[in-house]
């Protein structure tokens, strides 16, 4: 067995432990995306790390506990380069949340994301209606697919359209992903603007879709 | 029958065989016969000796066969040397020798005959060789470069400097490199008659702490890039408890520029190997790698013969010199990729896997197959036989408080004297760029100097008097690194500086950590941005923020470092950046989009030529009359600028 401290508290645990499952013990959390219980700890994803007294950085889910270690999982710095880490791998994923199969709020990455207030995911991501039940198939023109998730998506559990009451999504890939869904379930642009100019009054980025919708329809890409 | 050499037996008296070795071997075949006393047999050794010294018939010629030498033409000079000798009837012999690391000089040869001083010719073509030989033979040595050495001061009439008035001579120290270019690479007798495997041959008589003790008195720190202390890393690998340890050396050397250890590989392999025993007996090892890189074929062949060469005459294998200890070694042909030097990644390359992996447990208490393992740099093993083979005092006294010794540094970039120089650590940037390599050739300014390899940091010239040591260097923002140093001039532009070690950090990652796959992507594509006149000034800050998320949360040293050429250029050129974002200019006039081609009406007369020359033919006007460019058209591939023989076209 071997003692160390997270935040400074004491816990004790076997000797081939990983920094992970003292942090478990000791009561705390750390996020994890790619670490999977006895299977894969290469720490590939980084989310997981947590700061030494040295002031190292290194990731929970592999480093070996050793006696004495003092271990924080929140300090300042570990939550700055955390999100910094989620912000990379949101720009780096291609977002194609609109046709997920981690729809209904299920992907980790969302709720990192919302928990470092990291935006770019389409409300899409946290409804839970899917394939028929979607509104797009009931010919409802729903804004979730070009919209900020965050909201738990309470409108559309209700089975009422979103209309787009958090903003745009803004990067390019999201965007191009929604209109591709609208353009798909044969939506009407017109009324996919008009609704959004009710919160989005006069944001660019109405008239980006609108572009972009002529250029993806008529550009025979769909 | 193959003739007699030095690693053979004298006489029916010597019983030395490698079943059955003499413990004295190793200096018997200098110093020898030990064992019993006769005329005759010392003679013989002596004979030898002075054979293998200055050449059967006195006079020899050297010419030296490295990677480096042949691309520059050595083997077409040895071929000329081989056919004036044959042709002439001279009785010379002919030997090779590794590079002794100018490398502006090559291809070179060395002439010695006795009673004459030992000459260096520079720059040889292959036509030059009659003349040079005729000259030198008639006691003419009034083109020579430069003479080794004079011993009796009575070489002055020569009017030929000593190589050690030479300010790139007299301002080295050749501690680890002192056989580079002096030794025949592939011969074992001339490293043992150069005090080769003395090391060795203290060692075996010594208990491994004791060797261990001794090199922490040197202080010896490695030269693989961290510093590591050597006597740290073995000695937590010899207090380990284990059926098997082994003992790595690094002989990957991905840095683009760097070019030590290959050097010191092909030119002296015997002390590298000699090196890497003394370290195995250290820690207790009984098997050992080296690690080459294919892409350095003559390298490894040049390893691979020492170690054969070495195994046969019971220097490696079991019961080294009776001694108990047995050792032995396989050279492994690497794939080449950079992160592959990395010690974890070059383990996993060993086994067959990829890609680095999180330490701890370091590889000197589980290293390769789980194993403790020691992996040490070709440099520092190099050194290690040295400080055996002379001695404490002769390391100690070179270097700094806390980093003793002599280190390597290959110098490249906009420098006179490309080379692999070996100074005392401690030496100021300045003096490694100015006295040793020349500085830069037609009396440009030196801009910044970048030290250590592809992630190491751009020093600015005025404060070229850092000295080169581990910490000096890292507040200066650059690190040692494996030692390499480019030199960049006013022509450069930083950004693009930056940008350029980027692709490179970026095409090398191993994409394990997120971090360093995707942070190093981002950051090269706002440089990207900014020097193509994209950038927006929330850029700079962003460098610096994601510089900083990557090199503290990525797994190896490569994404730990990779950000340094960004950081260290905008802590010292932050103006250049901004011009970049804010005027949209590039001033040192490199990036493509930010210059714009002008012709100056004052100069141009009108030839034409840049209108052929130009792809878009947008330049236009009379014949005899100034010519202008339609900077609306033009695609700044630069080829008026080229082509102009007025230096009429501008960019501004
Ligand atoms: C990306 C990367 C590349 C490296 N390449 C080399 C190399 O080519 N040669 C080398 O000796 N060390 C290299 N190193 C350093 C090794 O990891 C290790 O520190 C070194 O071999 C230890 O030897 P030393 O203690 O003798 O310096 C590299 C490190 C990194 C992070
Ligand atoms: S830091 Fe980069 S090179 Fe090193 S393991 Fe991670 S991804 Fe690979
Ligand atoms: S090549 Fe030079 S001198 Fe000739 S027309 Fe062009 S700019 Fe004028």
């Amino acid at each position: 067995m071997v003692k160390l401290y997270i935040n400074n508290k004491e816990v004790q645990v076997e000797a081939a432990s990983t920094l992970l499952d003292a942090i478990v013990r000791a009561g705390f959390k750390v996020p994890t995306l790619c670490y999977l219980k006895d299977m894969f700890n290469e720490a590939t994803c980084r989310v997981c790390i947590v700061e030494l007294s040295g002031g190292r950085l290194v990731p929970s889910c592999s480093y070996p506990a050793s006696e004495g270690l003092r271990v924080l999982t929140d300090s300042e710095r570990v939550l700055k380069y955390r999100r910094a880490i989620v912000e990379m791998i949101l720009a780096s994923h291609k977002i194609k949340c609109q046709s997920c199969s981690m729809k209904g709020g299920y992907c980790q990455l969302l709720k990192l994301s919302k928990e470092f207030g990291v935006e770019g995911i389409p409300v899409c991501a946290e409804c839970p209606l899917y394939g028929s039940e979607c509104l797009l198939n009931l010919g409802i023109a729903c804004l979730g697919p070009v919209t900020i998730a965050g909201c738990d998506a309470i409108c559309t559990k209700e089975r009422s359209p979103c209309i787009g009451c958090r903003g745009p999504a803004s990067p390019d890939d999201v965007l191009e992903e929604g209109i591709k869904t609208f353009i798909k379930y044969k939506i009407n642009i017109d009324e996919v603007v008009g609704i959004s100019e009710l919160f989005w009054g006069s944001n660019p980025l109405t008239q980006t879709i609108r572009k972009l919708f002529t250029n993806l329809h008529e550009g025979g890409r769909v | 029958m193959a003739e007699w050499t030095l690693m053979d037996r004298c006489c029916d008296k010597c019983w030395h065989t490698v079943e059955y070795p003499c413990k004295h071997f190793i200096r018997c075949t200098v110093e020898g016969p030990l064992c019993h006393e006769s005329a005759e047999c010392r003679v013989k050794r002596k004979r030898r000796i002075e054979e293998l010294k200055y050449g059967k018939y006195g006079i020899k010629i050297k010419v030296p066969i490295s990677s480096c030498t042949l691309a520059a033409g050595a083997k077409e000079v040895y071929d000329a040397v081989s056919k004036e000798v044959l042709s002439s009837g001279l009785n010379a012999d002919i030997t090779i020798s590794g590079c002794m690391g100018l490398c502006y000089l090559d291809p070179w040869i060395e002439l010695s005959k006795k009673g004459l001083p030992t000459a260096i010719y520079v720059n040889v073509k292959p036509g030059d060789v009659p003349k040079i030989l005729k000259e030198y033979l008639s006691g003419d040595l009034s083109n020579a470069f430069a003479l080794r050495a004079d011993p009796e001061g009575i070489y002055k009439n020569y009017k030929v400097p000593l190589l050690n008035d030479l300010t790139l001579w007299s301002n080295q120290v050749r501690f680890v490199s002192r056989g580079c270019g002096v030794l025949n690479p592939e011969s074992i007798e001339d490293y043992i008659i150069s005090n080769g495997f003395r090391g060795l041959d203290k060692i075996l008589n010594m208990h491994p702490k004791n060797v261990i003790e001794f090199v922490k008195k040197s202080g010896l720190r490695g030269r693989g890039g961290a510093g590591f202390p050597t006597w740290m890393k073995w000695e937590i690998a010899q207090s380990q408890v284990s059926d098997i340890k082994y003992f790595i050396v690094n002989a990957d050397e991905g840095d683009p520029g760097a070019f030590m250890n290959r050097l010191l590989a092909e030119s002296d392999p015997y002390r590298v190997i000699e090196g890497m025993i003394i370290g195995a007996y250290a820690v207790g090892a009984s098997k050992g790698y080296i690690f080459v890189r294919a892409e350095k074929p003559l390298m490894a062949d040049r390893l691979s013969k020492a170690v054969e060469e070495i195994r046969k005459y019971g220097l490696l294998g079991r019961n080294i010199l009776g001694s108990g200890f047995s050792f032995d070694i396989e050279v492994i042909l690497s794939a080449g990729a950079f992160v592959c030097g990395e010690e974890t990644a070059l383990i996993s390359a060993i086994e067959g896997r990829t890609r680095p992996r999180q330490r701890p447990p370091y590889p000197a208490t589980r290293g390769l197959w789980d194993k403790p393992t020691v992996i040490n740099n070709v440099e520092t093993v190099a050194h290690v036989a040295t400080v055996f083979q002379v001695g404490v005092e002769e390391f100690t006294k070179y270097g700094t408080e806390k980093s003793k010794g002599t280190k390597m540094f290959c110098v490249t970039g906009c420098v006179s004297r490309t080379g692999a120089y070996e100074v005392p650590i401690g030496m100021s940037l300045s003096k490694l760029v100015y006295d040793l390599a020349g500085g830069p050739p037609d009396g440009k300014k030196v801009k910044a100097v970048q030290i250590g390899g592809p992630s190491g940091g751009c020093v600015p010239s005025n404060l070229l008097n850092t000295p080169v040591d581990y910490e000096s260097l890292q507040s200066a923002g650059a690190i040692m690194g494996s030692g390499g140093v480019v030199v960049i001039d006013e022509d450069s532009c930083m950004v693009d500086v930056a940008k350029f070690f980027t692709s490179f950090t970026l095409a090398e990652s191993c994409g394990k950590c997120f971090t360093c796959r995707v942070g190093m992507k981002l950051l090269y594509d706002i440089l990207k941005n900014i020097t193509e006149g994209k950038g927006s000034e929330e850029d700079l800050e962003l460098l610096n923020e994601l510089s900083d998320v990557i090199i503290g949360s990525s797994l190896c040293a490569l994404g730990g470092t990779a950000p340094n050429p960004i950081k260290s250029t905008l802590r010292y050129f932050r103006d250049e950046y901004v011009a970049h974002i804010k005027d949209r200019k590039c001033p040192a006039k490199v990036c493509p989009n930010l210059v714009e081609y002008w012709i100056d009406p004052a100069k141009c007369v009108g030839c034409g030529l840049c209108v052929k020359a130009c792809p878009t033919n947008f330049i236009t006007g009379e014949r005899g009359k100034p010519h202008s460019i339609d900077p609306s058209k033009c695609i700044r591939c630069s080829q008026c600028f080229i082509t102009c023989p007025q230096g009429a076209v501008i960019k501004r």
